[in-house]
């Protein structure tokens, strides 16, 4: 076992807490990036609500779906609680694309022809795209934010971006793509300074027990339920209360009115205004669960097991011929996306499928990235709480065989 | 002068029996893996110059490059890519058309022969895109 994990111990019997891992025996799981596997609490507890409490929320007078209400409300401030934020500044999402694009709308429609979005290059498409069409809308400007050869942030640059038009900055907590980790506290303090907004996407955050908005102090943060071990089909957007008090609805129907007349409607407050139709209730009170499971794994262990694998696995990689770790240089977290001089992503991967390891394959959604990196595809592996040094180990056999074939 | 497509032995010198016989002869998935990498190094590279966006099949998750036309009613097809395993599936989608009439290639179903053959891994739904779209390209040719 590795050095640098004091309780793996504590973490190879967490493994068995995924019944995916009981149905599949051999599976090598190394695409947590793509999607978390869920531990048995998440699927018991959208289970028991359907069995026990299922009825529709907020709008029923009798006794089951008041309890209905309660859970799901118990699941928002649960969540709150673990965020450090308010339970009225988190709104459910169907997940973190939703979640931004909602902002892209509600707040972004405010904005004016030549006003500037300040976008970066580690983002996932999730984090341009919305973007691009308010700037189609609106006629913002998108401004990116460059790169330095390393593959991180160009603090200068981004520094001399932020001006007196820069009214909001994109930035992810973690890129999906290589892993690496912004400079996140030098940038939203630098935004704040110029008197922007800064919208946080914690995709690949949460699930690394990462800082959460009020730590980090973003006004807009927004994360997908099924990357930290939650069900898909749901998200959370936190927004600061002050931000959401002004601002409007993006999708109109139940649940997030107040009065509907055809003479005009007025709507509920904050976050029923931007709940509109029937929630994903099961999910979440599942990802109340997740997030809770979660919290209750010790956050140094948790980082001490994941960053003790990738440091075993990018040793064990040192051993093979031109692979290369993109932005390798960067702090990252527990992805590893590797380009190989000899042979095409989608082979080896290909050749490890045939094994049972799983690993994404392709541009992960960063076509911005990878062109950065001047590389068309390339092959990651991201870690999670469940993976061991097992894992680590076959990858590194397999993807030595698959090297040797493929040259 | 325009480059000439490298010619290849797929549906001639190899014809569809002698590959049954060899993707037989390699039991289970790995095994089928290393014999489409080896079909892929017989299949010759395309010289640069026809690597071209008039030549790329789009829909597939590696890069593919597609030429055929009709000499004396038969199907002349040259296909590269720069995956190994896919250029070994073409290989096969080659030897399957290659010198066929026009009939014989709108009626071939492809998709049941790779099953036969047990890749239906590469005709199920996310991996079969590529092959579908290679497919259909290869109907349109007149």
């Amino acid at each position: 076992m590795s050095p640098q994990c004091p309780n793996s111990d504590l973490f190879s019997q967490l493994r068995s807490e995924f019944p995916i891992f009981g149905t599949h025996p051999e599976l090598v799981y190394l695409d947590s990036a793509a999607t978390a596997q869920k531990p048995r609490c998440v699927l018991d507890a959208e289970r028991r609500f359907y069995e026990e409490h299922n009825a529709n929320v907020h709008r029923g007078s009798y006794a089951l779906a008041i309890a209905a209400t309660d859970a799901f409300e118990n699941a928002r401030s649960s969540i709150a609680g673990l965020l450090g934020v308010a339970s009225d500044e988190l709104i459910f999402t169907r997940g973190c694309t939703e979640g931004i694009n909602l902002v892209a709308h509600s707040w972004g429609d405010s904005l004016a022809a030549g006003d500037e979005i300040l976008v970066s290059t580690l983002e996932h498409h999730a984090n341009i795209v919305p973007w691009q069409l308010l700037a189609q809308r609106r006629g913002v400007v998108i401004r990116p934010i460059p790169l330095n050869a390393a593959g991180q942030i160009d603090l200068p640059a981004y520094q001399a971006l932020l001006g007196p038009r820069t009214r909001l900055v994109a930035i992810t907590q973690a890129a999906n793509a290589t892993g690496t980790l912004p400079p996140l506290a030098e940038m939203i303090a630098a935004a704040h300074a110029a008197g922007a907004l800064v919208l946080v996407d914690g995709a690949q955050g949460v699930v690394h027990r990462a800082d959460g908005p009020a730590a980090l102090a973003a006004d807009f943060y927004a994360f997908s339920g099924h990357k930290v071990y939650g069900p898909t089909g749901i998200g959370v957007l936190y927004a600061r209360r002050e931000l959401l008090a002004n601002l409007p609805p993006w999708q109109g129907g139940g649940e997030m009115i107040e009065r509907v007349s055809f003479a005009g409607s007025s709507f509920a407050p904050a976050p029923q205004r931007f709940e509109a139709g029937t929630p994903p209730i099961a999910q979440a009170i599942g990802l109340a669960t997740a997030m809770r499971w979660l919290a209750a794994l010790d956050a140094a262990d948790l980082h001490a097991h994941e960053t003790g694998l990738q440091h075993r696995l990018e040793t064990g990689l040192l051993d093979l011929p031109g692979v290369q770790v993109l932005a390798a240089a960067t702090p990252r977290a527990p992805i590893t996306a590797l380009h190989f001089a000899g042979a095409h992503a989608y082979d080896v991967a290909h050749c490890l499928d045939a094994r049972q390891i799983a690993v994404r394959v392709g541009q992960h959604c960063a076509h911005p990235l990878l062109a950065h990196f001047g590389v068309s595809s390339s092959l990651r592996v991201s870690l999670a709480a469940y993976n061991t040094t097992d894992d680590i180990d076959r990858f590194l056999v397999a993807l030595g065989e698959a090297l040797e074939l493929l040259a | 002068m325009n480059p000439s497509y490298p010619h290849h032995p797929f549906g001639e010198r190899i014809d569809k029996a002698a590959l049954q016989t060899r993707l037989e002869a390699a039991q289970g998935w790995e095994a089928k893996n290393r014999l489409l990498v080896q079909l892929g190094r017989e299949l010759p590279d395309w010289p640069a110059t026809l690597r071209d966006d008039a030549h790329l099949v789009s829909g597939c998750e590696s890069r593919v490059w597609l030429h055929g036309e009709y000499v004396d009613g038969q199907l002349r097809l040259y296909a590269d890519s720069d995956s190994r395993i896919v250029k070994g599936l073409l290989a096969l989608v080659l030897t399957a058309y290659c010198g066929q009439t026009a009939e014989m290639v709108a009626r071939f179903d492809a998709e049941a022969w790779l099953q036969t053959l047990g890749l239906q891994r590469f005709v199920s739904a996310s991996r079969g895109n590529g092959l579908r779209a290679i497919i259909r390209h290869i109907r349109e040719y007149r």
